[in-house]
């Protein structure tokens, strides 16, 4: 059974030399077709994977930060939008109040310019009337005096005047 | 088989070579190139089919030697543990299913039934053990390894080197040719009483390939295996 292996020794170099280079030729065959674009891909598809498991934290990262910003966005407007009712409101009250005050002040001025005028023009009339009544009485006496200043009448004057005295 | 006269052997160049041997490595080598080549045509980002097999198998024979060789030197060892496990297995299962012999002589089995074959491969193993160990020490070092627990254990490790070769080559010589011959002796069994030994035989034949396919599984893990502990005592000496 192991009889050829004493043979062997005529043997064994030309197969083990056949056996070793077709085994080199062999390795370097798969190194060629299969081991390294194997290999290089992968080492790509580690890479790949580790790169975006980066580029996943990250944008989860960015994700949560614009969520927040947004968050603080809307708390802030809202703030800003109260607050601009606020001001609105009383800035509203304020004008209000000024027009109000405005209107009452304008009414009183009116009002007082009226009764100026109104006392005015009474004492104009007045004394216009003071003036006419004094024409028409010096008018009226002179016409009296000029007509006849009778004897009786004359001395009717005088009494009465006399009588007048003895009060 | 095994036996001289049952093998074709032929001269050239000044050198014997045998023909089974010649032949059955040759069909296993371009088995091998054919099988790798076939699933590595389409290589992509997103693995097909057969580049996660071929995948799968790397990932393997490159978790063999990283369970035996320290830290990131397998990468210099991937691709021959790759090709000598797949060699290995394709030659320990070519010998179960095609067996060719000519005029009574052999032409096509295992190549690894053998022990020329094996033992090149073994040999290989230990002298890349040895250049790693030389590379990575310098000769000074590495050899000053054979005088390690002390100086008079130099007869012994230099045995053991001799001793490593032989078991590793003869071990799975022996399993492979051992099966192809119990397989032969009932493949006898079954053409020699007609049609009565041939239905005890089928069975018999069924169950022992199957135990055999798993055996030369078996070996080719164990031949890797050793090689990559055989490298890695090598490349941890005096640390």
């Amino acid at each position: 059974m192991f009889s050829h292996l004493a043979v062997a020794s005529s043997l064994a170099i030309g197969d083990m030399l056949f056996y070793a280079i077709c085994f080199i030729i062999l390795m370097w065959l798969i190194k060629l077709v299969a081991w390294k674009p194997i290999n290089q891909m992968m080492q790509d598809r580690a890479d790949k994977i580790s790169s975006d498991i980066d580029s996943a934290e990250k944008s989860r990262d960015d994700a949560a930060k614009l969520a927040k910003q947004r968050q603080d966005a809307l708390a802030n407007s809202r703030q800003e939008a109260s607050s601009i009712v606020d001001s609105a409101k009383k800035q509203g009250q304020q004008q209000r109040d000024g027009i109000l005050a405005q209107a009452q002040s304008d009414a009183q001025s009116l009002k007082e310019n009226a009764q100026k005028d109104i006392e005015q023009e009474r004492l104009d009339a007045l004394s216009s009337v003071r003036n006419d009544v004094a024409d028409l009485s010096i008018e009226i006496a002179s016409k009296i005096i000029q007509k006849e200043l009778s004897a009786d009448d004359q001395k009717a004057l005088i009494d009465s005047y006399i009588e007048g005295l003895g009060k | 088989m095994g036996d001289p006269s049952s093998v074709a052997t032929f001269q050239f160049g000044g050198l014997t070579f045998n023909a089974a041997n010649i032949f059955s490595g040759l069909i296993a080598f371009v088995l091998v190139f054919l099988f790798v080549f076939a699933l590595s045509r389409h290589i992509t980002m997103k693995p097909g089919k057969g580049q996660n097999v071929l995948e799968w198998l790397i990932d393997f024979t490159n978790g063999i030697l990283k369970g035996s060789i320290p830290g990131n030197e397998t990468g210099a060892f991937g691709l021959y543990g790759f090709t000598l496990f797949l060699f290995l297995f394709i030659s320990n299962q070519l010998g179960l299913f095609l067996q060719i012999a000519v005029g009574g002589k052999d032409f096509v089995r295992s190549p690894t039934s053998d022990p020329i074959v094996t033992m090149s491969f073994s040999l290989a193993t230990l002298m890349i053990a040895q250049f790693a160990g030389v590379m990575k020490f310098g000769w000074k070092k590495h050899f000053s390894g054979y005088l390690q627990p002390f100086v008079f254990w130099l007869p012994i490790s230099i045995f053991e080197e001799f001793t490593n070769f032989l078991t590793l080559g003869l071990r799975i010589f022996g399993v492979i040719f051992s099966g192809e011959m119990l397989l032969k002796i009932i493949g006898n069994l079954a053409f020699s009483h007609g049609i009565a030994t041939m239905i005890v035989a089928v069975p018999l034949e069924m169950v022992w390939q199957g135990f055999s396919a798993f055996l030369g599984a078996i070996q080719a893990y164990v031949f890797v295996t050793l090689s990559a502990v055989y490298i890695s005592k090598k490349l941890e000496i005096g640390e």
